[in-house]
């Protein structure tokens, strides 16, 4: 073939993919979003920063999928009051330095409204002394962290605090009469439910019989799973944001049921754990298998644009996003950081959960919101147990 | 000081004492943390350029510069200054008292041994929460206070970062011009004939580590009080290697390529990641294009790109 036919050939295979493209894009956003409502006038901007790249892109990624298919939803809805919202989305490469320049970046060079993310607790703290300093909005896609972040009452979570995640592991416990558990935990993540769950394990008669931690990234928990074992607990509790443990626990045969914790729900983990996912029980908040009732649209939205089945991280995302719209419809497009503060600090009805942002720790959220999926065969089922308010 | 130098060092002056107020804010962060990393790389360019030595924990020094600061402002209420004096104390100590040993090593295995220490210290980071915060760290750290001047803005802040950083490469600039500056040299070129001129080649690598230590910390409490956070995240091997890369990319024997190493690993992945997700691979090239085509760094490439064009003005002339 002649190097000219060569290049017409690709030109016209690039194009026709490119026409391909536009035509799938507009149908799925014609099926997706239905009659788009007129949106005109200078874009409401948000930033908005998540961890796509390095260690916390299991949850940036999905993240990031769930804020721009809001963004879509919102203008399709007629945005803020008749004008575009606009979300620029920056990676923080899981790194808390690369945040705060972003947050820089995004909150004086771009001239945002109100942040939200980061993705990583590190990253939400360093940024919220930015955010907290300049009076901007922020919604973090973390539970609520070290101490200081109770001072910044313009910082909301839309994920649940790490005290709440231990009680909702232990409400499984009581709910299986599991007296005695043994816990493989994380030095990250792990590490800080623990802290939680210590003092709570008492309030539920529960024994903790061993507990057992391990680096974050370590490839084999083998020896602490043994250890876990041979103190022969009722059920095993892993709290962890990886696949192995599970596997761990499988190879060396504990019998035992594994509850584990939200840090390991997404898709990418349970994939990698393989057979050793059955099983587990998680609470957590959205079962993309079989959603709850007002969890259905965003699902199927979020199927029809990205052919996946959404889990908790793309819920949050997607809330937080609905979350600033909402105040800035209520409060007004141009409306200052304190009004929209004050706009944010009310109960909200979201995808994932139902949030009180006038609450102390500004995320609200019952345990009743919980709800505690089995995993089969990869895919996750929910259970009916529920823990009333 | 010569009249040449004086005719480019007055207009740089001038560059860098308006940089900050024509450049945007997130710009003037960016330019705070080259200062930061200056510091940082400066240890590290003593050790491998004049000494041979591939120092892999200076986030250990960092950490600990960075969380004394941390500490002592935050759940003691001391003044800051008091938090840049224990984050260097215990840095300089840990760096003879570690020195001492792990110097006696040479080549790979004296660069395995420093980033076994950085990999223990990072560790040791995460496990000792009560006082370092563990993962969720240590928030709330105070904006430096000069005489009721709050260094509260990176416009503010960088005056302070790199009036640091120029001291530090003034300390720098005098050790190496200095009769130790020959013997680190002699060392690193024969250290079996500098030590047949009766260099004490232990207690000046030694004494070397802990400068680089000094200088590690420092960046550690100037970093901790413009983030007003410090967690474990950024002190980890990573964070080596990157300042590890800043002498390498810039020119390990010169001074001023320190500078522009730090503004290399600053300034490269924030234009980079206007590039999407694949930004850390591009950013990976460029390392290794640097290294592969300078080996000198860039310094060292302009260096010689002058003296060429130099030659072929001289030729033609």
């Amino acid at each position: 073939m002649k190097f000219n036919e060569w290049e017409e050939r690709k030109k016209m295979s690039v194009s026709s993919f490119i026409a391909k493209l536009a035509g799938a894009t507009a149908l799925v956003g014609l099926s997706a979003f239905g009659v788009q409502a007129q949106t005109s006038g200078e874009p409401v901007k948000i930033g908005a920063i998540v961890s796509a790249t390095g260690a916390g892109a299991g949850l940036g990624v999905p993240e990031r999928n769930g804020l721009l298919l809001a963004e879509k939803d919102i203008n399709a809805k007629g945005g803020i009051k008749g004008r575009p919202i606009k979300i620029i989305v920056e990676d923080d490469a899981s790194n808390p330095d690369t945040a705060l320049s972003k947050a820089n970046d995004l909150i004086f060079g771009q001239k945002v409204q109100a942040l939200l993310g980061p993705s990583l607790t590190a990253s939400t703290v360093a940024v919220g002394g930015v955010t907290h300093a300049n009076k901007i909005p922020q919604i973090a896609f973390t539970g609520i962290g070290p101490a200081v972040e109770r001072e910044r009452k313009c910082l909301a979570h839309v994920l649940p605090p790490q005290r709440l995640n231990a009680t909702a592991l232990l409400e499984y416990a009581k709910n299986i009469k599991a007296a005695k558990i043994g816990v493989l935990h994380d030095a990250g993540y792990g590490n800080v439910v623990m802290a939680e769950l210590k003092p709570l394990a008492d309030k539920y008669g529960v024994k903790l019989v061993a507990v057992e931690k391990f680096e974050i990234g370590a490839t084999d928990t083998t020896t602490q799973a043994a250890k876990v074992k041979a103190a022969q607990p009722d059920a095993v509790f892993i709290i962890a944001t990886s696949a192995t443990p599970f596997r761990n626990v499988k190879q060396i045969q504990i019998a035992q049921p594994v509850i584990a914790a939200i840090g390991s729900s997404s898709y990418e983990y349970v994939n990698a754990m393989g057979p050793a996912a059955d099983n587990i029980v998680i609470p957590e908040f959205v079962v993309g298998e079989d959603p709850l009732p007002h969890q259905k649209a965003f699902v199927e939205l979020y199927r029809q644009t990205y052919n996946s089945t959404p889990k908790n991280y793309e819920a949050a995302a997607w809330d937080a996003a609905h979350i600033i719209a909402a105040a800035l419809n209520k409060a007004g497009a141009d409306a200052t950081g304190e009004k929209l503060c004050e706009a944010m600090k009310a109960p909200y009805t979201g995808v994932l959960a139902n949030y009180d942002f006038s609450a102390d720790d500004m995320t609200g959220i019952p345990i009743s919101s919980f709800v505690f999926s089995k995993l089969v065969g990869g895919k996750y089922t929910r259970t009916p147990f529920r823990v009333a308010q | 000081m010569n009249s040449r130098t004086l005719l480019w060092l007055v207009p740089c002056l001038i560059v860098w004492a308006v940089l900050p107020f024509v450049v945007p804010r997130y710009m003037a962060d960016l330019l705070v943390f080259t200062g930061i990393y200056t510091v940082a790389g400066l240890g590290i360019g003593l050790l491998l350029g004049h000494c041979g030595i591939v120092n892999l924990a200076q986030a250990t020094f960092y950490g600990l510069g960075a969380y004394a600061s941390a500490y002592c402002t935050v759940m003691m209420g001391l003044p800051s200054i008091v938090g840049f004096i224990a984050g260097a104390a215990i840095s300089m100590a840990l760096a003879y008292v570690i020195g001492r040993p792990i110097l006696r090593l040479t080549g790979y295995f004296l660069a395995l041994g420093t980033l076994a220490l950085s990999a223990i210290a990072s560790a040791l980071f995460f496990e000792w929460d009560w006082l370092t915060g563990g993962t969720l760290g240590i928030g709330g750290i105070p904006k430096l206070d000069l005489f009721g001047f709050l260094l509260d803005r990176p416009s503010r802040y960088y005056f302070f970062v790199w009036i640091v950083a120029f001291a530090c490469m003034a300390v720098a600039h005098n050790l190496v011009d200095s009769r130790t500056g020959l013997m680190l040299r002699s060392m690193r070129d024969s250290s079996t004939a500098a030590a047949a001129l009766s260099i004490d080649l232990q207690t000046l690598r030694t004494k070397v580590f802990v400068v680089c230590a000094l200088f590690g910390s420092l960046a550690g409490s100037l970093f901790a009080h413009h983030a007003s956070f410090v967690s474990t995240q950024s002190f980890t091997v990573d964070r080596s290697i990157s300042f590890l890369l800043i002498p390498v990319i810039g020119g390990a024997t010169s001074i001023p390529g320190i500078v522009v190493g730090a503004l290399f690993v600053t300034f490269l992945p924030e234009l980079l990641s206007k590039l999407g997700d694949i930004h850390q691979i591009l950013f990976g090239l460029a390392l290794v294009a640097v290294v592969v085509l300078m080996p000198d760094g860039l310094v060292g490439a302009f260096g010689r790109l002058r003296t060429r064009l130099a030659r072929r003005g001289n030729s033609n002339g």
